[in-house]
């Protein structure tokens, strides 16, 4: 018999706000020491007030856009039991009647073709803290610093069917958060996390089959081996009977391979939600819709095709560029100045992504004022500034915001002066101290003259017009 | 309500009840019971849900950060801490 697995996702998204969703205390403190993001709300002390940070809403609503989800106009808090260390109040605060965003589609495509996964939900709520277990051996050590730190959920219906379309469904959602900005959603580093709901059951049938909840995969290489352990066994269970599945949450052990049963599943009624009396319901006006609406960039696949049809670029170059929203803003400011695509795109992906991964740094930490990079190739391209010197005005562009190509060339000493008194003498001077290169050149070995060529620019200090030089220097070597 | 649900309420809520406060459970969702019941035959199909009790909607604040409590004045009235960390019994094996 031939079986078809049916596969729901839930994804949490850390949102990339600066504060955290109840309270002011920073939502950033990875390497902190413990505790020293904490007050009162996020420690669950008796009697504290959460208020609700209006940006986890503003990104609630941007996830919703994003994914093409209707916007509840008016979104409630709930309390949901949860008797855990990790949450000092016994309940987490997160949406259950009303949340943000409902009846998405995200469109994904893989070697089978396109497919539209639709989302039932995306809804606001807290994550839980920290517990240590390895300091000693009879106890449990609490950090509650990322207690409070505003997560988005979006839960898929049971609409994949394969790891593939995972990874593609993951790696769409990764595309159109991260250019809007409101999620880091790098799974190493915990602000994207999956749990991977799965049945199997005869192909064509419409009955779903018993279904598991695998946590714990850290990577999406180890979701798709999480979900192909799994579906195997489930297969395994109802062909041949080696055990009885039942409905149940699972934990991922990727070292090992294996799922593990971790707990009986919890049904909705088990977390007993209530309506959080302590949060005020939220109303989201047409002004608020429309702002966030008005902000919403375009699609990478809209950018892709703009810049190959509008810009002639290559697919490679648009591809290259539209990986990033700040990769895209930047080229574009930079186009807006320089007026030349071809050469924004050149530098974008030469030099600009070069000085990235030298630091580092992802794509979308990119803050480099691209009007900034356009008046920089527009020194290059009108030389006045040589490539060699313009990479160090760069360089210094990454390093200090405050820098402006045109004044740093100056104060440096980088303008090409083109003095022609000066690049004679120099081009004598270097042509009289390599005989043996002019004779090669003379000889018909053309790129002989390379090795003088290099040595008059070093001497110029890059400050000349590398065309000007060269036809100076073989004028010169040639009436000798 | 049956022994099977109390006994599962008891889980949830992390309780362990004795005979006599099951006994006053019982009676005390039986009457809940009938008062659901009550509520439950009202017509509710064309009313809109009421999201709170008070007439006070959209609290929010903006996104910055306000650092105001230290570590060690939270953490006064806790049983016992180590390294910085709350400490609770162990909750895994």
């Amino acid at each position: 018999m031939r079986y078809e697995t049916v596969i729901g996702l839930e994804v949490h998204c850390e949102l990339a706000t600066d504060s955290k969703i109840f309270c002011s205390c920073s939502a950033h403190s990875y390497g902190a020491e413990p505790n020293t993001h904490v007050c009162p709300a996020c420690c669950g002390m008796p009697g504290m007030l959460p208020i609700v940070n209006k940006r986890v809403v503003d990104y609630g609503m941007k996830a919703g856009l994003m994914l093409n989800c209707h916007i509840n106009r008016v979104t409630t808090f709930d309390k949901k039991s949860y008797y855990y260390p990790d949450l000092p109040s016994a309940y987490q605060t997160t949406q259950w009647f009303a949340p943000v965003a409902v009846n998405g589609l995200v469109e994904i495509e893989t070697s089978e073709g396109k497919k539209g996964i639709r989302i039932k939900q995306i809804h606001m709520e807290e994550d839980a803290g920290k517990l240590v277990h390895d300091i000693r051996e009879d106890t449990t050590h609490v950090d509650f610093n990322r207690t409070s730190v505003p997560l988005i959920e979006i839960v898929s219906q049971p609409d994949l069917s394969s790891a593939e379309e995972v990874e593609a469904y993951l790696e769409r959602l990764k595309a159109l958060l991260r250019y809007a900005r409101v999620a880091e959603c790098e799974m190493a580093h915990g602000t994207m996390r999956c749990d991977v709901n799965l049945s199997v059951r005869p192909e064509g049938s419409d009955k779903l089959g018993v279904r598991t909840e695998m946590k714990n995969m850290n990577s999406i290489e180890a979701i798709k081996r999480a979900i192909e352990y799994e579906t195997a066994r489930h297969i395994d269970a109802i062909e041949n009977g080696t055990e009885v599945l039942v409905q149940e949450t699972r934990r991922w052990d990727d070292i090992k391979g294996k799922s593990y049963a971790m707990r009986s599943k919890e049904t909705a009624g088990d977390y007993r939600y209530f309506p959080d009396p302590n949060v005020m319901p939220v109303v989201i006006d047409d002004e608020w819709f429309d702002s966030i609406q008005a902000s919403l960039p375009e699609f990478p696949e809209v950018k892709r095709e703009k810049y190959t049809t509008e810009l002639g670029l290559s697919d490679y170059d648009a591809e290259q560029i539209a990986k990033s929203i700040a990769l895209c803003e930047c080229f574009e400011d930079a186009y807006s100045v320089c007026g030349n695509a071809k050469d924004a795109a050149n530098w974008m992906i030469s030099e600009v992504m070069s000085n990235l991964n030298a630091r580092q740094m992802t794509y979308d930490m990119l803050t480099l004022d691209g009007k900034a990079l356009g008046e920089l190739i527009s020194l290059v391209s009108g030389n006045k500034v040589g490539r060699a010197n313009a990479k160090k005005i760069l360089n210094a562009m990454f390093d200090d915001a405050a820098v402006v190509p045109s004044k740093y060339a100056e104060e440096n000493g980088f303008i090409i002066s083109n003095d022609t008194g000066l690049m004679d003498k120099v081009i004598k001077t270097m042509v009289e101290a390599d005989p043996k290169a002019v004779a090669d050149y003379k000889g018909g070995k053309e790129k002989a003259i390379m090795a003088i060529y290099g040595k008059c620019m070093k001497e110029l200090r890059g400050n000349c017009d590398p065309q000007m030089l060269r036809t100076k220097l073989i004028e010169y070597i040639n009436s000798l | 309500m049956d022994k099977d649900t109390l006994r599962r309420l008891e889980l949830l809520n992390q309780l362990s009840l004795t005979e006599e406060q099951k006994s006053e459970m019982y009676s005390f969702f039986d009457r809940r019971e009938n008062d659901l019941s009550e509520l439950s035959s009202i017509d509710t199909e064309n009313t809109e849900r009421m999201v709170h009790v008070l007439p006070i909607l959209t609290v929010v604040r903006e996104d910055k950060i306000v650092q105001n409590f230290d570590r060690e004045s939270l953490q006064a009235g806790a049983p016992e801490t180590d390294e910085g960390y709350w400490c609770v019994p162990r909750v895994v094996e």
